[in-house]
Parts: structure tokens; sequence; C-alpha cells
């Protein structure tokens, strides 16, 4: 059964579509992100599901409940969602425990019952004795836990998260991914979270919707986005790859084919999307860290050599072709050294351009 | 000359020019309070004395005494508590409506609110004087204070919306999520945040109508709602006032603005410059 | 329907502009637009017998062939001209002294704003008794070190008393410079000064390239709303001189005022105050187009 149910969703300001035509569903208790550069409209969709944007046309169901359909928009505090905002909106003025028990104020909960969920859900946090102090005394990852505790507390429907994680510095950001998603699993809530870092969109999720320019380009498993992107745009924007422009020169029936790249090199590789036959020009996309050293392979002189630790990446020209490869650091390589390389057929993908 | 000592050098004028201009500014309030606290025969002497031989309260006590001041004040205070109630209750809901929702015509609304402070007192003091006649609310104190509005109104709104603005939308949207109502959201989390600054700005406004002199003087007639700017200088006209009384009739009057002004400067400053940075 | 089931709905931020919008239309709009039709009418409240009715451009014309009117409308613009100019003048100087920031700066930025937070009256007599011919300190300094031979009486002379006047404006008024010209410089990115120094940049330069392009904006809007208020309020003349000797510091705004309050006429100070209405339109919008032009 899907939890979240968005279908034809359209915001427009003035001109400019923000979220264009839009549709998908979320299973019960999955984690789904929504992942796109800025602006490509990613939080306008999350702020409709919360009733917090007003959608110019399109249906949005939560659960059974209707919340948004053609004259009617469910005010966001009857929607049963809750969620947990980029700036964490910590309310200075009280104290923790009652940013956290907020929530459950507004439902008339009996007093007594508020003080054991607060203290429940502030040790759940990491927050344990934490309750009295105001939300300017806190650091940016504890204003975080308070924004998380205040959004599980009421037991939601529905979790949204908006780039929670973008104002941590890097290393409590990456604890923190693990931190939230441990959390979600143990609540077993169903969670949209809106980011534009893939990597965190990578660890986190069950299935990812890539959008760009307000539309949904691809979505999936982080696994089958990153191994068969949709389009140049997909490919792109989900880890490296080397996109190189090709020609279709022969077709081997099952979605594979050849194709030649500048300079006369043939490839032999398969469609991203099944069912999909390309001819004339195609988008081949070969993955860094599928370039690999062999004795017996295509020779290239490599150009440029950045040592990243457990890898360095090394810049290789093969006749007209640039590639880049992720190669194991144990290997010293020099700049200007002949290299001859093989990519395996399997991790040769075919992409169209849109 | 070294860039340090011409850095030295440009300091030193620096605070020479300001402690000129402080002087400015406060000196002559300083030496009118001098003069208040004088008795009669140092003020008006053939020689010119500075401080007071002999500091006296009498000019006080007599100014205090003098038929009418009190019910000046208290009908200043009254006029001056209803324009605040009224720019508090009416501003504050507006500002927030422009500072906080995007509706067609906001921002006609905001030029609205704008354009109504370039009318001249004056054009608006004569029908406005005919109306209030007309609805019998000539020489009275709540009828000032309506005519305060017309003025204080709109600034309140500009200022209030500036504190308002400060405040991250997100603070509200946590609270409707969390369950409150737009009512409950505005009440429970975004006026409690900007309680600073409509203190300020109630202040700004009180100061306003405390200080203002020609609207009273049109609307007002008798003693039972004059106010005191427009009661000291009908003293110092038909009275002729003696100076050290006048003196110290300004002094309680500017006590209230100068105590007000001290307590919220910080935000008042704030508030008054708000636009001005944001350029 | 409670209230906060009524926040819901779409006309909620009605409900909230409703009471200002009244407000305004009451207590702005309305007598706005039945001035502008007082000045084609009749009304005068000494004389019932004429009547209401509507006599055209007959204040108008009145108004053309007036002579104090002409009188006051020098006295206005040399009026509004010169402490527009002096207010600003002293508030820049004070503006840019004080945001060197040295210590104790902060608290004189806060010690310069009494005189703006005074009322006219007390501004007024403050000056008044300063000022006095007979016992006035002031007198009393320029005497002792002296400028003057004996005391003078500056609001009793027509040569001196719109200045002295002027005078206490400006003390009165360029706090409200000083306070926004200051906020603007605040504002200005250190960056700026710094890329100008190390240009090598010398003090004037910088002002002329780096500051005064920053402030152009508080600038133009501070003194619009300057010019505004002082057109408009003819408070601090009327307390200091009445608009004499004679009427040597009539401005409009105070000759519209005294029509209407001494002689009841009505109909005749609703033309004056059209005449600055439409006067301060014309200048805000010119002030404002002119400024931009010169911007680019």
């Amino acid at each position: 059964m899907s939890d979240l149910s968005v279908r034809d969703l359209v915001v427009k300001y003035g001109d400019f579509l923000a979220v264009d035509n839009v549709s998908f569903t979320v299973e019960a208790g999955a984690f789904v992100s929504l992942l796109g550069p800025s602006g490509c409209g990613k939080t306008t969709t999350l702020r409709c599901i919360a009733g917090l944007e007003t959608a110019t046309t399109g249906h949005i169901s939560i659960g059974t409940d209707r919340v948004v359909c053609p004259g009617h928009e469910t005010p966001p505090e009857r929607r049963g969602v809750n969620m947990v905002f980029q700036s964490y909106a910590v309310w200075p003025h009280m104290s923790v425990f009652d940013n956290v028990a907020y929530g459950l104020r507004t439902r008339n909960t009996p007093s007594a019952e508020i003080a054991t969920r607060v203290t429940e859900v502030l040790r759940l946090v990491g927050l344990d004795g934490y309750g009295a102090r105001y939300g300017t005394e806190l650091s940016g990852g504890q204003q975080q836990r308070v924004a998380v505790a205040r959004a599980v507390i009421t037991e939601p429907r529905l979790l949204l998260f908006d780039e929670p994680l973008s104002n941590l510095d890097a290393g409590l950001r990456e604890r923190m991914r693990f931190e939230l998603l441990a959390l979600q699993r143990r609540l077993g809530r169903t969670s949209v979270y809106v980011t534009h870092d893939q990597a965190e969109a990578m660890v986190m999720s069950d299935r990812i919707i890539l959008m760009h320019q307000g539309r949904i380009v691809q979505e999936g498993s982080p696994r089958s986005l990153y191994e068969r992107p949709a389009n140049r745009f997909a490919a792109a924007f989900i880890g490296n790859a080397n996109l190189l422009e090709a020609t279709v020169t022969a077709s081997h029936g099952d979605g594979r084919h050849t194709v030649t790249l500048p300079g006369g090199l043939t490839l032999e590789g398969h469609v991203a999307t099944p069912g999909w036959v390309p001819s004339g020009a195609v988008l081949v996309c070969i993955r860094p860290e599928n370039v690999e050293p062999a004795p017996d392979g295509i020779p290239a002189t490599v150009t440029r050599v950045s040592y990243l630790g457990p890898v360095q990446t090394v810049e290789l020209q093969a006749g007209a072709v640039t590639l880049r490869a992720d190669l194991p650091s144990r290997h010293v390589v020099a700049t200007g050294t002949a290299l001859n390389i093989r990519i395996d057929a399997s991790a040769v993908v075919l992409v169209p351009e849109t | 000359m070294g860039a340090k000592h011409r850095r030295l050098i440009g300091n030193l004028l620096a605070y020479g020019a300001v402690i000129l201009i402080v002087a400015l500014s406060v000196l002559p309030v300083l030496w009118t309070f001098l003069i208040s606290i004088k008795p009669d025969e140092e003020v008006i002497t053939a020689t010119l004395t500075y401080l007071p031989k002999r500091p006296v309260w009498d000019n006080y006590v007599s100014i205090w005494t003098r038929s009418g001041f009190p019910q000046l004040i208290l009908n200043s205070a009254i006029t001056t508590a209803v324009t605040v109630a009224i720019c508090t209750t009416a501003g504050t809901l507006a500002a927030y409506a422009v500072a906080r929702t995007r509706f067609a015509g906001r921002q006609k609304i905001l030029l609205l609110y704008l354009a109504v402070r370039m009318f001249p007192a004056v054009m608006i003091v004569i029908p406005l004087f005919i109306t209030l006649r007309n609805v019998g609310l000539l020489d009275s104190r709540f009828g000032l204070a309506l005519a305060y509005t017309s003025f204080l109104l709109p600034v309140f709104i500009w200022m209030m919306k500036g504190f308002f603005d400060a405040i991250p939308p997100e603070l509200e949207e946590a609270a409707r999520i969390d369950g409150a109502s737009r009512l409950t959201a505005m009440v429970r989390v975004i006026l409690p945040l900007v309680l600073g600054g409509l203190v300020a700005t109630s202040v700004f406004v009180a100061i306003g109508a405390w200080n203002e002199y020609l609207f009273a003087l049109m609307v007002t007639s008798s003693s039972g709602s004059r106010t005191w700017p427009v009661g000291l200088q009908l003293m110092v006209g038909e009275f002729q006032l003696p100076w050290g009384e006048l003196a110290a009739g300004g002094m309680i009057s500017i006590a209230p603005v100068v105590i007000l002004f001290a307590i919220v400067q910080r935000a008042l400053v704030r508030g008054l410059t708000a636009g001005a940075v944001k350029g | 329907m409670g209230l906060g089931t009524l926040s819901e709905r779409r006309g909620w931020v009605w409900f909230l502009l409703v009471p200002s919008l009244l407000l305004i239309a009451a207590v702005v709009l309305y007598p706005t637009f039945w001035g502008m039709s007082l000045s084609f009418r009749e009304m005068r409240l000494n004389r019932p017998d004429l009547g209401t009715g509507f006599v055209g451009f007959k204040h108008y014309v009145a108004l053309w062939n007036d002579p104090v009117f002409w009188l006051s409308l020098r006295n206005t613009l040399v009026w509004v001209v010169g402490a527009t100019m002096g207010e600003f003048l002293l508030g820049l100087t004070t503006a840019l002294l004080v945001d060197r920031g040295l210590p104790g700066f902060r608290a004189a930025s806060v010690l310069i704003l009494l005189p703006w937070f005074l009322p006219n009256v007390v501004a007024g007599h403050i000056w008044a008794l300063m000022l006095d011919p007979r016992l006035g300190v002031i007198n009393d300094i320029l005497v002792r070190i002296g400028v003057l031979d004996s005391y003078f009486a500056w609001f009793a002379n027509p040569d001196t008393a719109l200045g002295a006047a002027m005078v206490v404006e400006i003390w009165h008024g360029f706090p409200f410079f000083a306070l926004l010209l200051l906020a603007g410089l605040k504002a200005v990115p250190l960056e700026l000064y710094e890329s100008a120094e190390i240009d090598g940049a010398g003090p004037f330069a910088r002002f002329r390239h780096v500051i005064l392009p920053q402030l152009q904006m508080i600038i133009v809007a501070t003194v619009v709303l300057r010019v505004i208020s002082l057109v408009n309020a003819p408070d601090i003349i009327l307390i200091l001189t009445g608009g004499g000797p004679g009427r040597a510091s009539q401005v409009l705004s105070l000759y519209a005022f005294l029509k209407v309050s001494k002689e009841f006429n009505f109909g005749y100070g609703s033309a004056l105050a059209m005449v600055l209405f439409v006067g301060l339109m014309g200048f805000s919008y010119l002030y404002v187009r002119l400024s931009n032009v010169l911007k680019e």
C-alpha cells in the first residue's frame, strides 16, 4: 500500500514552472529521497506535501486522505505529517522540552504523558538532560536533534526532511546520516527526504527520485540510478562519469550495440533503459572506476594524476578521447607515461541525450 | 609623518568633532534644565549666571500646581494610550499580513501604506476637523487619537513589518506542521519573538503622539481634552509664563520621552534603520 | 466557527488587513479627497451665510493673485532647501565621524538622537530661551567672545527670523539623517574600503567613489521623507515666530493652517494645501527619477 501519492503536481509562480507535472508514490515505511540541484523543484514538491506551499493543480493523498485536490487544500496542521527544516527552526523563546512538547500540547495530550514521551524522545535522539536548555544555547548538531525529536514525537504518518544535514560540518553530517536512517528504521515512519547531495541520497534511500527543472528525470534504487542513468543529466549528476559522444555502428540485439568514438575507437556496450533502441548519435557513460589497466588493452597516455589516498584519479588520452580513471593507489603512475587500459563491456552504458 | 601618527591625529580630531556634536545636541537641554532649577532672581539678572547658585525645585512645584497642568498631562497620557492601543491592534495585524503572507494586491497595499505618509498634515487636518465635528468627536481625546493614527499607523506598520521580516518563516511553518493553526502559530510563536520590536515600535508611536502639536491645536479646544504641548504654548502666550516654570514644564513633559527612549533605544534604532540597511 | 478555523480560510489575510485599511480610509483617504473637493468649494465656518457651494477655481485664482501666497512660497523654498541641506550635511558629517567606531562612539550615536525625540514645543522654547534678546545665553556668549556688540533679537528681526528658525530646525532634525546614514555606512562591505585603500584612493576619492554610490538610495529616500515633512509641518515656525515678524517667516503650510484656524476659511486653506500636495508629488517623482538617471 502506498502511504503517499502525488499525482500531476504543478506549481507555477507567474510564468515560472517550479514543479512541472510531477507524479510519484511512496510505499509505507519507505525512505525516499527527492534529489536534484537547487531550483529543481524538490523543495517546492516537499512543501506542497506538507501544505506550506499551494499547488497550482494536482492531487496529493496521504494514506487514504486526499489532502490536495482541485478546490481543496488541507491545512498543514491537519495532514498528520511532520517536518525537519534545513534551518532546524528551533523556537528560540522556548526550552528544548517545550519545543519538543509543542506538537503534543496542540493535540491536548495530558501533561503527565507529555513529560514521559518528551523524555523518551530526547533520549532517542541523544539529548538526555537537555530539556531545560534554550535553542540559542545549543550547537547546530544539537538543534538538529531537537528538530528531529520535535518531528517524530507526534508520530506523524509521514516524516518530511528538507535538507536537514546541509548546515552541518562534514564529519557530523556523515554521522547524522546513519543516525537519522537508524531512527527512521526503528520508528518505521514513511519518509520523504529532500537533498542536493547525491552521496547522502545514495546512502540513506530505499529509492531516489531525481529531479531537474521541475520534472522527474528518473526514479529507482540508488544502484539502478548509478548503473543505468536515464540521460546525460542523470549520468552527470550522480557520481562521476566519462560521458563520450559516439555513434552506433552495429546492433546485436538484447540491447547490445557497438559504438564508435571520435578517433575511431570502438567499444561494445548496452543500453541503460531496457527497450530503448539507439541509432546514430548516443552518449557513452563509463564510470571512472571501471577503467582498468590491462597490458593488452587500448594504448593511452597519462596526462594528469591526482592522488586522493585510497584511489588516484588519472586523466588519460586515448587517441582523440579523454578519459578519467580511478585507479588503486598502490600502483604508482606518472604523468607522461604510457598505460594500456580496458573497459569491460558490462560497464559501457549507452545513454540518450535527454 | 608616519601612517600611525596620521591615524592618531585623525582619531583625535574625530573625538573632538564628535564631542562637539554631542555637546550641541545635549547642552541646550541641559541648559533648560539649569534654568528650571534656578530661582527667578537668578534667571532675570543683569549678568547671566551659568550654574545655579542655589538650586531649587520651586518651578516644578508651581507649574504642577498651576491650574490645569496635571490635567494637560493626563489628557496627553490618555490620548497617547488610545493612539498606541489603536496602532498596536490594527498595525500589528496589518504588518503581520504584509510581512508574512503573499496575496494578490500585496504590493499595492504596501504602496498605500507608504504613500499615505506623503499626504500633507495641513491637508488632512482641515477635512478631518470637519469630519470629527460631524461625528461629535471634535475636542475629545479619542478624536485626537484617531487623528494621530493618520500619520502614526503607517509608520507603525512599516516598522513592525521590518521586525516581522527579520523572523525566519520556518519558525512559523514548523509550528503549523506541528499542529498549530495560522492564528495559534502567530500568537504563540511569532508574537513572542517580535515582542521587543513591538515594544520599541509602540514607544516610537507613543512619543509621536505625546509630542504632537499641530493636530492637537486644531482638534482640541477645552481643558477636558487639550494636551500638554498646546497647553504649555497657551500658558506662554496668555499668561507670560515665567522662564523657570516654562523650563520646568518642558522638563516634566520630556521626561517620559527620554526614559522610554533610553529603555528601548537598541531595538528602536534597529527598527528605524531596518529599511536603510536593506538598501 | 472558531478563530483558529477562520484563520485557515483563504480570506484570512483580509481579516488582518481590514482594521488598518478602514482606519486609513477614514482618517487619511476620505479627508484627503474631501480636502480636494473643499478646495473647489466655499466654506467658512464663521460665515455660514455663504453656504458650501461649488465655486470652481475661485480659490485658485485668488491664490494666484495673493501676494502673501507668493511670499510664502518663496519662504517655503528657502526654508525647505536651507533646512534640508543643513540637516543633511550635519547628519552626514556626524555619521562619517561616528562610523570610525572609536570607543564611546556608540554612546555618542545614541546621545545625538536626543534633539530628534524632543517635542517641537520644547525644542522651540529651548531655543527661544537661549536666543532671547534680553537674557539669552547664546547672545551672552556671542557678546563675550566679541562677535556681537549687544544682545540681538533674532526672531524679531525680519532678516534673521527665518534663518534663526532654520537653525532650530536643523538642530531638531539632523539626527534623522545621522541615524539613517550611519546605518547605511555600516552596511557598506568592508572589502570595498579595503580594495579602495589598496588602489591608493585618498579619503576624498574613497568618499566620492565608494561611500557616496553605496549611500545613494538612502540619501534619496531620506531627503524625500525629510522634504515632505518640512513642507508639511509648520509647527516649529508657528511656535518660534508665528510666521512673523510681519510675514517674514511665513511658509505655505503655516499660511494654510492660519487661514483655517484663525480665519476659518476652509475652502481657501484647502486650496493652499492642494498646492502643497501637488507640489510634493511632483517633487518626489522628479527627484526619484533624476536620481535614477544620474545613477546610469
